[in-house]
């Protein structure tokens, strides 16, 4: 079991830090085999983003927090070249060619041989550190972000000296250098894109098996991926677990060197299976590792279904942001915080009797906290059923995999004795006599719509309660028919034009202007996380026409950050969803709404028969109000997302039984 | 001239009108003052600003907006506070904190903990739900304030500044857009008002009437149902018996940044409306702001009678001896805390290497006294860097953000030949003349300027022009010999018999495959030179996402054609965004008819009588159209014009240097930052 490199902003400067010796430990402790580090930059040209670590600082700390646990370390060695960021070191990239970078439009330098030679050194050097340092060994990166790969495809490599000609000579001449400055007594490892998704140009499956066979005698295992400009190798919840597995048979079988299985593999049972019929002789799982550092010590125990699922969001385990924000899970809020919350909790000295209100995240985390603590806990549910708004949340279209969650809590709260009593009220008499009694209470109410900002006499339905009603109507068409109640049944309409005056000038293949349809749904997006986009495009499956309205530049913005935005923007308008950007919607009379350019103020007008709002939303927090001493968590605080739910249950747990 | 006139705000007498007012630097380390902040504080300072006010101070652990934030509640803060106001007060300034809590506008990403604000009311940018804060909260957010006054004076500022303006809980008490409350701090002005009195109170008791207290006041948010003008003059009345000053603001940091930060489209003063309506109601100095890019701005709105003090920000980012040009002032009293006997001179010291003959210029001419750089407006290198958790830079002054880091000193004086007189060699040759080199510029065209002074040529872009304009009067104040028409080949280098070479000599336009055979398929700088004039329908083929493409489209629309912006990305011109110039670019197109498209990319271009037809692919969807425009112009990357680079580099001679575009093309800031590192190393 490999836990991969990945970007964490866990360093301190370019350094790696005592927050990373305890991440890493933490993944140890919990049973990874190979663990390899944040990838480090091999020469001071490469300053990818602001904590990239440079090779050698602090590797040492992170081996003796992980080799008394038996795992293996190695140091990710890399270069991101051109798909590095000159805001940081202030000086033009270095790539193979000047080819522009697809995602951030910078213009790199062609290295000369110079810097090719120092290049080579760099990663000979580096390899020789990880060596003093006593490292099991290196991976060397020729993967998503890499020079390496650069150098290996046709789309950024188009010189025309001996490493263009030859396009995997710097790749031969990189890891002979390695393997110089490592020495034969540690492991290479190779991180090798093999397919950019990108067969116009790029490096395709065969190409890749060509070139891992090419210099499979050089490394010691081998890592397949898909990775490129525009191909992630670490895709969020949209692209099916374990999509690796194909490309990771070719390579094992052209190769014959011990081979890798990548690419959003979560479950022990699959991975096992990878290994039992031939697929790879490791699997890295590192997001699902993320998500519960005890993986490999459940499934080793012999109870796999207590490792906390991996939402494959990449909500929290994606960090590559400006903002340098720390990586986390949803639903694991203290990855990445292990020096900072005192996780897992202690059993505390005197059992409490403790009453949680609230069965979605924020009461499920809170209820186990309190049961891991060894307090007798009862949980009361409104709802017939346990999980509160992630069940909402994991119908919206593409997003089924948030609801993974929802059937480990409830058997966590089993294993550990929680009364769960569903279909029941608590008032605030209740938490009166809950506190005569010296029950600790914890209150989880959730969220409550909040009352629409414009006018409409068409219906508007927040986005939780539409997909309330989606699992009441047992459809999405059917909830649909039943909402729009008696609005004129999605009549024909014709739609005006969103990109204005364009449709002269560039059609027919632009905006899809004048389609035939009927009333419009508007799914009302001002948050452009996954729901507002996964909504539009599960309404428009179910047949109306379907209307996307949000004050961005680009459907979805927040969805920047998990790798989803180009695919979400690409499946809208693959769906026919018409993309109301800049916009905001001012009201609905008659039947049509009213769209305002947020810039331009100008207004457009279009047919509607009922609106989605995935704005959002107030606390539920009528208990607390009548009761504001008491602890509460999650969404009643203030509506936000999964990993806030959770962090403030444990902390609300904690809270309630000191006091 | 009234902006080289002192002026007493409450304790304080000022030297003069000129206030380094408030703004982010992300300066800040683990939430402390560092090296670079003394540093840039005092160089402003040194370069006669009347008074500092610096960056915000949070005065609440759960405020915690961008991760380097100065934590003003914790105590760690004040050695650090001592080294920076010790070294601004050693250049005879006074310097003030700016007391703040970001409330709403603000995330939980570093905090951990929900946000604060009046009512749930989420910010449009960090689009979170804040907690409504409770009565014992707002207590504690008073106390908040308190406590890092108290760190203030023990760090030897002269006072404090609360803001009540950009992206600041205060604001959003007083604000109708985002205080829904009910209670004793909601619905009437008075009592919207009521916690920055409450506020005020806690830190006037914490700094005494020996120090300075100052507010600052939001006068137009910039948006619908928020606070009028009036209602923002009749708070500064409320306040004003607390208060020792007042500094205005327009915009609000996250919704409306671009009224904040104007970009060069926006005329100076633009926001003097704001302490025009002040200043007539309250008898304490008022502070103007508004992009006052040159004294004169600045003297205007002065002699205009609409503020008191002018605050100038980016006007001494960009020099920061914007205000010594002012006639000197009177011999002014130390302020409380100034350490005049400290005082420094932060110019190098002479000597240390040979005199130099004409260059020589260079070493005598210290920085300060040098016609200075004036800000462009560009937006690229200060909004745009701090907006993405960058530290603080400019454009113009490869200096700035930099204070800190020591310039080497040269070894020996040597003879530096510049190919290329764009922004890349002008600044090259001025920062080697500034280290004492004999610098030989060579532009083997008419004009000086490269693609920059192009650029200038676009509707609103005059200003880039600027930095031309500056950096050559630069070189020739510094004794750089410049030549225009004058191309430099292997020849001229050898017959030069330079010590060093700097190639600055740019990039040619890119021409795409698709683009070959096509002859109405042109670039922007074509078009900008004048080379060609489009007419009719003109496609605009935008790659590269900044003001190239929309310059040109701007300025074709003026001319009566009817231009689409296409571009393979999602957004056109994404990088306007960055600078704050993608809402009024908006607006401009929308009057101009210029339509804008996403996601395409080109197959092929061919000629056809009168036009071009051209085979466009909807890469999301895989469509492809057929269109028919008169014209297109493309924007895409240029190609290094690097041919002497190959012969220098392989023969024997002198050290060569590539600097700006001939080694990858980017954008002028990029050149000027190559030119100033090269001109060091050289």
């Amino acid at each position: 079991m490999l836990f991969g490199p990945h970007e964490t902003n866990l360093g301190r400067g370019r350094r790696f830090s005592d927050r990373h010796v305890a991440y890493y430990g933490r993944r140890a402790a919990g049973g990874a085999g190979v663990l390899v580090t944040e990838v480090a930059s091999v020469h001071e040209s490469d300053w990818p983003y602001e904590r990239a670590p440079l090779a050698a600082e602090g590797w040492g700390d992170v081996l003796g927090a992980c080799r008394p646990h038996g795992a293996l370390v190695l140091a990710g060695l890399g270069h991101a070249g051109g798909q590095g960021c000159s805001a940081h070191r202030r000086e033009a990239l270095w790539a193979p060619s000047p080819v522009q970078d697809v995602v951030t439009r910078e213009v790199p330098m062609a290295v000369e041989q110079p810097e090719i030679d120092a290049l080579v050194a760099g990663f000979g050097a580096a390899a020789a550190l990880a060596a003093a340092a006593d490292l099991d060994g290196v991976e060397v990166d020729a993967g998503e972000f890499s020079i390496l790969r650069q150098f290996l495809s046709g789309l950024t490599n188009r010189r025309t000296d001996g490493y263009g000609t030859d396009r995997t000579r710097l790749l031969r001449e990189v890891l002979a250098a390695v393997r110089a400055g490592l020495g034969e007594d540690r492991i290479i490892g190779l991180r090798l894109s093999c397919d950019e998704l990108a067969p116009w140009g790029g490096i395709t499956p065969p190409d890749g098996v060509v070139i891992a066979a090419a210099v499979s005698g050089a490394v010691d295992y081998l890592v397949p991926v898909r990775g490129g400009a525009m191909a992630a190798s670490r895709p969020d919840l949209h692209v099916e677990p374990g999509f690796g597995t194909r490309l990771c048979a070719a390579v094992r079988r052209a190769a014959g060197v011990a081979t890798v299985l990548q690419g959003s593999v979560v479950e022990p049972v699959a991975a096992g299976a990878a290994l039992d019929a031939g697929v790879a002789d490791l699997v890295e799982m590192t997001r699902a590792q993320i998500a519960d550092p005890d993986l490999v010590a459940h499934v080793r125990a012999g109870h796999p279904e207590r490792v906390r699922p991996c939402t494959l969001s990449n909500r929290r385990t994606a960090v590559r942001d400006p903002r340098n924000p720390l990586v986390t899970d949803d639903a694991e809020p203290s990855a990445g915080h292990e020096l900072d919350d005192d996780w897992p909790p202690p059993t505390d000295p005197r059992p409490r009797a403790a009453l949680v209100v609230g069965g979605g995240p924020a009461g499920l985390e809170a209820a186990r906290t309190l049961a891991l603590r060894g307090h007798w806990v009862r949980l009361v549910e409104r709802a017939p059923v346990l999980g509160g708004a992630l069940r909402w949340a994991a119908v919206v279209h593409g997003r089924g995999r948030m609801g993974v969650l929802v059937p480990w809590w409830a058997a966590e709260l089993h294993r550990l004795g929680v009364r769960v009593e569903l279909g029941a009220e608590i008032t605030a008499d209740d938490l009166d006599a809950a506190e005569r009694a010296g029950i600790a209470v914890v209150l989880a109410t959730g969220s409550r719509p909040a009352p629409p900002a414009f006018r409409s006499d068409r219906p508007v339905v927040a986005a939780g309660e539409f997909e309330a009603a989606v699992l009441a109507a047992g459809s999405t068409p059917a909830a649909l028919a039943a909402l729009a109640g008696d609005a004129p049944e999605f009549r024909k309409a014709t739609f005006p034009n969103p990109a204005g005056s364009i449709v002269a000038f560039l059609e027919p293949g632009v905006g899809r202007g004048g389609v035939e349809g009927g009333g419009a749904v508007l799914v009302l997006d001002p948050v452009g996380d996954g729901t507002g986009v996964g909504i539009a495009e599960q309404v428009a499956a179910a047949g109306p026409p379907t209307v996307l309205v949000t004050p961005d530049q680009v459907a979805g913005t927040q969805l920047a950050r998990t790798g989803d935005l180009a695919p979400a923007n690409a499946r809208l308008a693959r769906a026919g969803v018409v993309r109301e950007l800049r916009s905001t919607l001012r009201e609905v009379a008659d039947g049509r709404a009213v769209l305002e350019h947020v810039w331009t103020d100008e207004r457009r007008t279009l047919d509607c028969a009922l609106v989605i709002d995935c704005g959002h939303r107030l606390p539920a927090d009528a208990l607390w109000r009548a009761r504001p001493r008491l602890a509460r968590a999650g969404d009643c605080v203030a509506p936000r997302t999964l990993h806030e739910a959770v962090l403030e249950g444990r902390r609300a747990a904690a809270l309630a039984v000191r006091a | 001239m009234r902006l080289a006139e002192p002026l007493r705000v409450g304790p304080l007498r000022l030297r003069n009108r000129v206030v380094f007012a408030a703004h982010l630097t992300n300066a800040a380390v683990d939430g402390v003052v560092t090296d670079q902040h003394v540093a840039y504080y005092a160089a402003r300072a040194a370069g006669g600003a009347g008074l500092v006010i610096t960056e915000e101070h949070s005065v609440h652990p759960g405020d915690h907006p961008y991760e380097k934030l100065i934590r003003g509640w914790d105590p760690a803060v004040v050695p650090g506070y001592r080294r920076l106001t010790a070294a601004v007060h050693a250049h005879g300034a006074p310097v003030l904190a700016q007391l703040n809590h970001n409330g709403g506008q603000s995330s939980g990403m570093y905090s951990r903990e929900p946000v604060w604000a009046p009512s749930p009311v989420p910010d449009p940018m960090f689009r979170e739900v804040p907690q409504e804060i409770t009565t014992a909260g707002i207590a504690e957010l008073v106390a908040g304030y308190a406590t890092v006054a108290r760190h203030c004076v023990a760090g030897g500022f002269d006072g404090v500044e609360l803001q009540c303006s950009h992206a600041s809980i205060l604001r959003q008490f007083l604000s109708p857009l985002t205080n829904h409350r009910t209670d004793s701090h909601g619905g009437a002005l008075e009592d919207r008002v009521r916690v920055v009195r409450e506020a005020l109170v806690a830190v006037r008791a914490e700094v005494g009437p020996d120090r300075v207290v100052g507010v600052r006041l939001c006068g137009d948010e910039g948006l619908p149902g928020g606070t009028p003008l009036a209602e923002m003059v009749r708070t500064a009345q409320l306040l004003e018996p607390h208060v020792d000053y007042v500094n205005t603001s327009i915009g609000v940091a996250t919704a409306t940044l671009h009224l904040i930060e104007a970009s060069m489209h926006v005329e100076p003063g633009y926001a003097l409306f704001i302490p025009s309506a002040v200043r007539r109601a309250v008898s304490v100095p008022v502070v103007g702001v508004g992009r006052f890019t040159t004294p004169a701005h600045a003297e205007r709105a002065l002699a205009e009678g609409h503020c008191d003090l002018v605050g100038v920000v980016r006007g001494q980012i960009a020099d920061p001896t914007f205000a010594s040009a002012l006639p000197p002032p009177a011999p002014a009293p130390a302020p409380p805390g100034c350490q005049q006997s400290h005082h420094q001179d932060t110019r190098r010291p002479d000597g240390g290497f040979p005199d130099t003959g004409a260059a020589g210029a260079g070493r005598a001419v210290a920085a300060e006294q040098l016609s200075g750089q004036a800000c462009i407006g560009c937006n690229q290198e200060c909004v745009g860097r701090v907006g993405l958790n960058r530290g603080l830079q400019c454009a113009v002054n490869p200096r700035a953000g930099r204070e800190a880091v020591a310039v080497p000193a040269p070894t020996r004086s040597k003879r530096v030949l510049v190919v290329g007189g764009g922004p890349g060699g002008l600044r090259a040759a001025a920062t080697a003349a500034e280290g004492g080199h004999r610098v030989l510029l060579c532009e083997g065209s008419s004009a000086m300027g490269g693609q920059v002074a192009l650029a200038a040529v676009a509707p609103g872009r005059a200003e880039l022009g600027h930095l031309v304009r500056d950096l050559l009067a630069r070189c020739r104040a510094l004794g750089v010999e410049v030549r225009t028409g004058c191309p430099v080949d292997e020849a001229v280098v050898r017959r030069e018999a330079p010590d060093a070479v700097v190639l600055a000599t740019g990039a040619t336009p890119g021409r795409p495959e698709w683009a070959r055979g096509a002859n109405r398929v042109v670039d922007v700088r074509d078009v900008l030179a004048g080379r060609v004039a489009p007419t009719g329908s003109v496609l605009v083929h935008d790659e590269l996402g900044g003001h190239a493409a929309t310059s040109v489209a701007e300025l074709l629309a003026d001319r009566g054609c009817a231009v689409t912006i296409s571009t393979p990305a999602m957004v056109v011109a994404q990088d306007l965004g960055t600078t704050l110039d993608m809402e009024l670019f908006h607006r401009r197109a929308h009057r101009a008819g210029i339509a804008l498209v996403t996601d395409r990319v080109v197959l092929a271009a061919t000629a056809r009588p009168g036009g071009v037809a051209v085979r466009v692919l909807e890469h999301t969807t895989g469509a492809v159209a057929e269109v028919a425009p008169d014209w297109v112009v493309t924007a895409v990357p240029a190609e290094p014009r690097d041919e002497l680079w190959p012969p220098l580099r392989d023969r024997p001679g002198p050290a060569v240097h590539r600097v700006g575009d001939c080694l990858a093309p980017r954008l002028a800031a990029d050149a000027v930052r190559d030119g100033h590192r090269v001109g060091l190393a050289v």
